[in-house]
């Protein structure tokens, strides 16, 4: 992965990478409507994480138009009719490539903060 | 995307969270609230959801269409800046959509009516010195019947003709052409039937014609029943087939040809030789230099069987346009030096509005300024800045190409007038081509004009805007100064051109051409128009001229094949010389007249030695000629040495020059010295000839006087032209005269622009120094000391364009060549004047708003800010 690209919108593309990932990662337990994808990340990370409505939906709608994921009517256990998002195969191959770029992403940061000064 | 889908997926959205928080206990209104309040702005969500979908372009288009909004709100709020800039680009626009409409006439659609007519190709012969020669009917067929590089292959032969008998009668142009003319070009008949290849079968038994549809509508009142009826053409009677297609005028490019008569018909139209053009479309895959080569080895082949055979000879093909001695090529010099010119006046068009665009970009520095602070990218506001100069350019090549559309007839009516009574027509239509043309141009010259002050306009500092501070940008002010150095130096070009040309055409217009044209009266006849043949058409010839010199006021009368200064090239005859042996490949061959006795005086052209054709000339006495000085000196080298010598004209029997006429101009008044024949008209018949009488009254009364004495000799007689010969001057000067008319325009329009744009930046200048002013006055300057200095650094501006212009002009001079007469490239008095205008108009441009500054109140100037 290059951190070091020029474009104006690199930071946009990698917080939207990001999300799309978080996103993908919830679908790998089965399909979820918009709500509820929401609230997984966050419960999931704590409290950390929390997807606005006005972010979660564009990438739900950017994911769906690579064909990531995919859509369906349906009812929630409290018999609620929502939009359910499940992952495709496609979405699965691309959810494999997005984590392994970000452990090594993470993984490099990580050797950065801890290196030691060089003697 | 769909709207109702996500609109319902939002509210199953809140249900869900606000059911979430109902089971947590919360009450049911708050609970709705509460999952509204964390949903965010639904709105601005659904643009984004939405924004996903639509593609990119239908974004561009939808932010294009925000931006042209914004800009015609915001030029409407400075109507002064967005008139003059439409105001200047529009008359830059003008003049070069009036050059391009003249210029497409040439190069995209020459003939009108004819799809594609720019892609014709046309045959021709020449000889090894490069003459052009045209085809005979027999070449033609030839080559036709052979050739397989045309699709199809014409031939015509323009003319003029008499139609009508009686008073009526009148004498027109029309194209004596092949059966397939019509085919080939693509040309269908409005009424009844064009000419067909069944029309040229038999000499002489197709006595058919087709009209134009002007002459239709003119002579025959646009009559249904035309088809069938008999005319008389040259005294001969021809049944009309057919009207053809109104925009169709005929392939000469500038005449209106209103008849086409099969070629086959010519022997009995009284035509003894019809000289061939052969035009025609290449077959798709074949290139003009391939006709070439094919039509040329097809001619080596064929020179066996053609009576003289005269290997020296070539057939070429070249692009219609190049054929030589057509209109296209007779025009294409000066229509070079004027789209030139033309681009001139548009470049200073787009500095001129490019130091407003700059100078306006300058006072919208707060308005820029926000835009950035509130992230607006710069490629952002550049592309707004475009915009609104496109707003300001489309406007321009509208009104650029009406009036265009308006001026350019004037131009073409005047052109007929001086071709009047023949009559002309001129393909400047002002069409979807120069239409597309000006957009063009006016999008390009918005880019030029509006780039660089946008990226200048862009590159704002927020701090010095936020807090109010006055641009100190000594680099803006730089790119102002560049350009009206530029524009004064492309001025002063435009004028010098200007200047050299109207120079040239006083020259021109000045300049003795050999001869005198004043109280010379000149009429043209055609006697085979009444049915005249050469033993009958001699008889009647006596008789005018007889008629002319007994004439009251008239002191002398006679009359040539062509007129002095003729214009247009008059076809030159293979000479020989006897005692001079020609190099290997010399194609000697000179211009030629056939002229009646007294000729030389009647015209005040001297004699240089021996004497002029008088009586003794006769058809059946002894065959004579005369030549020129440039002749004499060339072969015999000196004039007198001349008499007695023999020569042969196209082959004929030897002849005894027996005198040498000084040179006159012949062709164009700034050709230089050529060698000429004369010929004693009893000895070398031509039907069509001019008369000329010389008298002591106006010519105007000459010339009706007669016009009258034909009239009585002969009713039925067509007479073709009667007009003053210094008239017919006037039309061979039309080229310089067009070109002087347009360049005083063009230098007119440039200078003009360039004193709008130094009096623009100078008031600027002064504007943006109000406080400086107030500073100085109040320390004590006087008025004038402040005009002094305002005075100082226009004039020095001025200066700077006008050495630059003059060291262009320089270069740039030698190009105008062809068009230049009596005056060198560098012509002192041309310069000097050209600089007095543009330096007064500099001058001028920055005294008003200097002197406003000079009256400035010092108090009023210190509050200004």
């Amino acid at each position: 992965m290059t951190l070091r690209s020029t474009r104006p919108d690199a930071r946009t593309d990698l917080l939207h990478g990001t999300l799309d990932m978080l996103i993908l990662r919830t679908l790998v337990w089965g399909p979820q409507h918009g709500y509820a994808i929401g609230q997984t990340i966050r419960a999931q990370s704590s409290d950390v994480l929390q997807v606005e409505a006005g972010s979660l939906y564009p990438a739900l709608q950017r994911l769906a138009k690579k064909g990531w994921i995919a859509s369906k009517w349906g009812l929630t256990g409290a018999n609620q009719r929502a939009k359910f998002y499940r992952l495709t195969p496609e979405g699965k191959k691309q959810l494999a490539r997005e984590e392994s770029r970000w452990s090594e992403l993470v993984e490099a940061i990580g050797r950065v903060i801890t290196a030691k000064p060089v003697e | 995307m769909d709207e109702d889908d996500f609109r319902e997926e939002i509210e199953a959205h809140l249900r869900i969270a606000a059911d979430e928080r109902i089971a947590d206990g919360v009450d049911r209104e708050a609970a709705r609230l509460a999952a509204l309040k964390e949903f965010g702005n639904v709105a601005l969500t659904t643009e984004a959801v939405r924004r996903v979908w639509t593609p990119r372009w239908v974004e561009f288009l939808r932010d294009l269409a925000g931006d042209v909004r914004y800009a015609v709100r915001s030029l409407a709020k400075n109507p002064a800046f967005a008139a003059t800039v439409v105001g200047v680009l529009t008359l830059g626009i003008a003049l070069n959509a009036g050059v391009f409409t003249m210029l497409k006439a040439i190069a995209v659609s020459p003939i009108a009516g004819v799809d594609r007519s720019a892609r014709l190709a046309s045959v021709f012969r020449e000889t090894s010195g490069g003459r052009a020669v045209a085809l005979t009917y027999d070449d033609y067929k030839e080559v036709r019947d052979r050739d397989r590089a045309f699709s199809g292959l014409m031939a015509t032969s323009v003319a003029t003709v008499g139609l009508g008998r009686e008073r009526a009668s009148r004498s027109l142009f029309a194209e004596l052409v092949s059966g397939n003319y019509f085919e080939v070009l693509g040309v269908r008949a409005e009424q009844g039937r064009t000419l067909l290849p069944s029309d040229e079968i038999a000499a002489g038994a197709h006595p058919v014609v087709v009209i134009s549809d002007g002459l239709w509508r003119r002579d025959f009142a646009a009559d249904p029943r035309i088809v069938g009826t008999t005319i008389d053409v040259n005294h001969y009677p021809m049944t009309i087939v057919g009207v053809a297609d109104p925009a169709f005028h005929g392939t000469t490019v500038v005449y209106d040809v209103e008849l086409f008569i099969p070629v086959l018909m010519a022997p009995q139209l009284g035509f003894v030789s019809v000289p061939l053009d052969a035009h025609g479309f290449l077959r798709p895959e074949i290139t003009i230099a391939n006709a070439s080569a094919q039509a040329d080895a097809l001619w080596a082949a064929l020179a066996p069987k053609r009576p003289i055979a005269d290997t020296t000879e070539h057939l070429r093909v070249v692009s219609f346009w190049r054929t030589p001695d057509g209109a296209p090529m007779i025009l294409l010099p000066t229509l070079t030096v004027l789209s030139a010119m033309g681009l001139l006046v548009l470049m200073v068009a787009c500095a001129n509005i490019a130091g407003l665009v700059l100078v306006r970009g300058v006072s919208r520095r707060g308005e820029i300024g926000l835009r950035l602070a509130l992230g607006a990218t710069r490629a952002r506001i550049v592309r707004l800045l475009v915009v609104e100069n496109l707003v300001l350019a489309l406007p321009a090549a509208v009104l650029g190409v009406w009036l265009a559309a308006r001026g350019v007839p004037l131009l073409a009516g005047y052109a007929e007038s001086l071709a009047a009574p023949r009559r002309v027509f001129f393909n400047v239509d002002v069409d979807r081509i120069v239409m597309a043309f000006s957009v063009i141009v006016a999008c390009g010259s918005a880019l030029v004009f509006g780039f660089v002050p946008a990226l200048q306009s862009s590159r704002v500092d927020l701090v010095s805007v936020v807090n109010e501070i006055s641009p100190r940008g000594a680099g803006r002010g730089r790119l102002r100064s560049t350009l009206v150095v530029a524009q004064v130096a492309v001025s002063l070009l435009l004028l010098v051109g200007a200047g050299l040309v109207t120079r040239s055409l006083d020259a021109a217009r000045h300049t003795y051409p050999g001869f005198d044209a004043s109280h010379v009266g000149a009429v043209t006849i055609d006697v085979k128009q009444n049915g005249y043949d050469p033993a009958h058409g001699q008889v009647m010839y006596r008789h005018v001229l007889d008629a002319l010199r007994g004439e009251s006021g008239v002191d002398a009368a006679s009359f040539a094949a062509f007129d002095p200064v003729a214009f247009l090239a008059t076809p030159a005859r293979q000479v020989q010389v006897d005692g001079y042996v020609p190099r290997r490949d010399e194609d000697l061959a000179c211009l030629w007249n056939s002229v009646g006795s007294d000729y030389f005086r009647t015209l005040s052209i001297p004699v240089a030695a021996g004497r002029p054709f008088d009586d003794r000339d006769a058809a059946n006495a002894a065959p004579v000629a005369m030549v020129n000085t440039t002749f004499a000196r060339r072969f015999w080298g000196e004039t007198p040495r001349a008499i007695g010598k023999r020569i042969r004209v196209a082959g004929g029997e030897w002849r005894t020059v027996v005198g040498v006429a000084a040179d006159i101009k012949y062709i164009r008044i700034n050709e230089s010295p050529r060698p000429y024949v004369y010929l004693p008209f009893e000895q070398a018949y031509r039907s069509e000839m001019v008369l000329y009488a010389h008298g002591s009254a106006p010519a105007d009364v000459v010339v009706e006087k007669m016009r009258a004495r034909v009239a009585a000799l002969d009713p039925e007689l067509p007479i073709a032209t009667a007009r003053p010969l210094a008239d017919h001057m006037k039309g061979a000067l039309m080229l310089f005269d067009l070109m002087a008319t347009m360049l005083f325009l063009f230098g007119g329009a440039g200078m003009a622009l360039s004193a709008l744009g130094t009096y623009g930046l100078v008031s600027y200048t002064v504007s943006q120094s109000t406080h400086e002013i107030g500073i100085r006055m109040a320390l004590g300057a006087s008025g004038a000391s402040i005009v002094g200095a305002f005075l100082a650094r226009g004039l020095r501006l001025g200066a700077v364009g006008a050495a630059i212009g003059v060291a262009s002009a320089l270069a740039a001079a030698r190009l105008l060549g062809s068009a230049l007469f009596g005056v060198s490239a560098t012509d002192p008095a041309s310069y000097a004047r050209a600089l007095a205008i543009i330096i007064g108009c500099v001058a001028t441009a920055t005294i008003v708003p200097a002197w406003r500054a000079g009256r400035t109140n010092p108090l009023a100037a210190l509050r200004h800010q």
